[in-house]
């Protein structure tokens, strides 16, 4: 090759090198074949993430819509999405977005990650003016619509906009729907003007918040801290993850991802924390599929979510990756996964493979309280077997809890609280003034 | 000699085997009658349903096209349980067979379990099991009798979700509704009481709620449902769920205007009011 060839070729290179650092801010340490798999997901979708957050900034300059933005005093990190675009996770200063199903029969859940906040001294709100994003209604019988779906999604996120701290969603499908119901505010003017006069008369406005962020992502982003506190040592333990559906598949494009995580192949949480804290993930043919929850079908119709949790799911997890533990990042998941082993017994299939939440599994880890906290009482599985293996005194903690509920039950204990008590009055009007108030009990950090 | 084996000449219409059919015919789709495979008392509705289907803002935003591949069925938890499958469905929506998308919302549409693997993985970007919603979604509107099938058992589930903003609560676990849920859940259900005390959150320590939400917030979400119309489709699919959901609407919505008007003229003295407004 002549000096003249191997130059142009060498510009070509160069500018070729340009181009993708420009269009794939994030791209260091990505291979051609992760960038080739961006560029289908970023120009595949014809309502890719670029386009929504550009008709959502336009919207906002037309006074069309408020946009709840991510603030410095958020601590924002930034981690790419499927499409290799950035995404901005705020990391304290958070409305917590709760999930009903959550705080309904997993309540160690919620807890959980209330403690680990605690512990890393993050600055979060957790009030009774949040309601369910109805996404499990939605999906399990149809009774909603498009305008119903947004009018929900908007009075939550109004008031965390008006207490000024970013929402956190904790359930995967609040998470995954919400995503979809932005994208429709966004993209559909008549779903904005039926939605309008409706906010109105809850003297509130259409607010959409700069990013959609799931707790599992905020669980990544500060899992290496979180990690530096544990207690216990998991390296020898396996554990296998399912990353649940509407986490990445619903609008998939808005989901982070890490190179260090799966080469960056499968979504960055809940695996990447549990690689953080220090155990073995192990894989199994079925990483990718559903637990089963099926939304309808876990209420009305578990004969299906049963046989599938348990043969396609807890089955493979133990006998192809030798699991010790499932984890996982989702109400759904975490019930089905969780309850739908037990009536295997009767069929011989006796797998009882402790299920966690990854915010448990980091929250006992540290040193949480497995009852009080941790709430594990509530699992079908054998979470207390886990324990054992990794050297959590647990019969003296259940002792100390069994001791806790008879003082309760006789009166001669006060309940402990992770952030001081509402006042009687929250739980009948959202006033303005909430939130000074709250501030002035001391804020949550276990005061 | 042998005899030479002649063969019938096939058509060239590839329609010809139209497994959808229950009648083969060389007919090709543009003449096939597809109302005449309808009951003729269910022609009207099923036209009407599958034009408003049609006219759904999303309906042309989520079906794009379909190579037939089958990547969405073999993906399919639904499919490998059930006589369903993602890929006929859109088959059926590409053709306009209003017949078999018909017999398709009435029999096999509530099969899905809505994880969108086939959305993710559909090579033409279809957004598949937004369009299995579309349609669950008109046939609660049109109060199509699968949508009263599926929803008798859930009323409960949607009473809570409309009228206190959560979607479950603790005590529905009972051990003659959950019982393979394993002695775990009986044990809870005993003792829900004291269980939830010890759960260290004021907002979670009732057994009839998931989590407390404000008087204020529960009727916001009560109007939002009303506002939006849904409430008037369970009109049609349960009207006994109907009427319960209004009285409660304008009972709670009456204590709520009578509170906020005795909260800004001072007149509110918070220590008459009980614990929650759900002892009411």
């Amino acid at each position: 090759m002549v000096n003249g060839e191997k130059l142009a070729q060498e510009n070509v290179e160069k500018k070729m090198n340009e181009e993708i650092k420009d269009a794939f801010p994030m791209s260091d340490g990505l291979t051609w074949d992760d960038i080739y798999q961006r560029v289908i997901y970023r120009y595949g979708s014809p309502h890719n993430l670029a386009h929504i957050k550009e008709e959502l900034y336009k919207l906002e300059d037309k006074g069309e819509i408020i946009v709840h933005h991510i603030k410095p005093y958020n601590n924002p990190m930034e981690f790419q999405s499927l499409n290799g675009l950035t995404k901005k996770i705020p990391t304290t200063k958070l409305w917590q977005h709760k999930s009903c199903g959550q705080c309904g029969h997993i309540p160690g859940y919620p807890t959980s990650v209330f403690w680990i906040m605690n512990k890393l001294e993050v600055d979060y709100l957790d009030e009774p003016h949040q309601t369910s994003c109805t996404g499990w209604n939605y999906h399990a019988s149809g009774a909603s619509n498009p305008v119903a779906l947004a009018g929900v999604y908007v009075r939550n996120m109004w008031r965390a906009y008006e207490t000024d701290y970013f929402p956190l969603i904790h359930c995967g499908t609040s998470f995954g729907h919400y995503k979809e119901v932005r994208n429709s505010i966004i993209l559909e003017k008549e779903i904005r003007d039926k939605l309008r006069p409706i906010m109105r008369k809850m003297d509130m406005d259409i607010v959409v918040p700069e990013e959609v962020v799931h707790y599992s992502e905020w669980m990544y982003a500060m899992s290496k801290k979180a990690a530096a506190q544990k207690k216990y040592d998991v390296s020898n333990m396996k554990a296998a993850v399912h990353t649940p559906c509407h986490i990445y598949k619903l609008v998939p494009e808005d989901t982070i991802y890490d190179g260090e995580v799966w080469q960056g192949r499968r979504p960055a949480a809940p695996s990447g924390t549990v690689q953080n804290f220090g155990a073995k993930l192990v894989d199994y043919s079925t990483w990718w599929d559903c637990c089963g929850f099926g939304f309808r079908h876990i209420l009305t119709e578990r004969e299906f979510t049963r046989s599938f949790a348990l043969f396609k799911k807890v089955m493979p997890a133990v006998n192809e990756g030798h699991a010790d533990i499932f984890v996982t990042s989702d109400t759904g998941c975490v019930t089905t996964l969780d309850k739908s082993q037990w009536a295997g017994k009767a069929h011989g299939f006796d797998y009882n493979l402790p299920v966690l939440a990854d915010a448990q599994f980091g929250a006992i880890l540290m040193g949480a309280d497995p009852y009080t906290v941790g709430q594990i009482h509530w699992h079908a599985t054998d979470v207390e077997g886990f324990m054992r293996k990794i050297g959590v005194p647990v019969d003296d903690y259940k002792e100390k809890f069994i001791q806790y509920l008879q003082d309760l039950r006789e009166g001669k204990a006060e309940p402990q609280y992770l952030y001081p008590k509402h006042r009687k009055i929250d739980f009948y009007l959202t006033l303005p003034e909430r939130v000074s108030w709250y501030k002035k009990q001391g804020g949550q950090a276990n005061k | 000699m042998a005899t030479k084996t002649v063969f019938a000449p096939l058509p060239d219409d590839p329609r010809y085997m139209d497994m959808a059919y229950d009648i083969q015919g060389a007919e090709s789709e543009e003449q096939r009658n597809f109302l005449s495979n309808l009951k003729p008392e269910e022609r009207e509705v099923a036209v009407k349903f599958w034009k408003a289907v049609k006219e759904d803002h999303r309906f042309n935003d989520y079906l794009r096209g379909c190579l037939n591949c089958g990547v969405c069925t073999s993906s399919c938890p639904a499919a490998k349980f059930y006589d369903f499958g993602p890929r006929e469905m859109i088959q059926y929506m590409m053709r306009d067979a209003v017949d078999k998308i018909w017999e398709f919302t009435n029999k096999k549409v509530w099969a899905c379990v809505q994880c969108f693997t086939c959305s993710m993985r559909c090579p033409f970007n279809n957004e598949i099991a937004g369009l299995i919603m579309v349609l669950r979604e008109y046939s609660v509107r049109f109060a199509l009798p699968s949508a009263k099938e599926i929803l008798a058992p859930y009323r409960r589930i949607l009473l809570t979700v409309i009228t206190t903003g959560n979607q479950v609560t603790p005590d529905m676990i009972q051990p003659d509704t959950f019982p393979d849920w394993g002695p775990q859940a009986v044990e809870e259900s005993k003792n829900m009481t004291v269980y939830r005390q010890a759960v260290p959150v004021d907002l979670l320590q009732r057994t009839d709620v998931g989590w407390h939400a404000s008087l204020q917030t529960a009727v916001e979400m009560m109007t939002i449902f009303v506002e939006s119309g849904v409430i008037e489709y369970l009109k049609g699919v349960d009207k006994d769920l109907y009427d319960m959901i209004m009285d409660i609407y304008e009972e709670r919505k009456q204590t709520l205007e009578d509170l906020k008007e005795k909260w800004e003229k001072g007149e509110l003295n918070e220590d008459e009011l009980p614990d929650s407004w759900l002892d009411m």
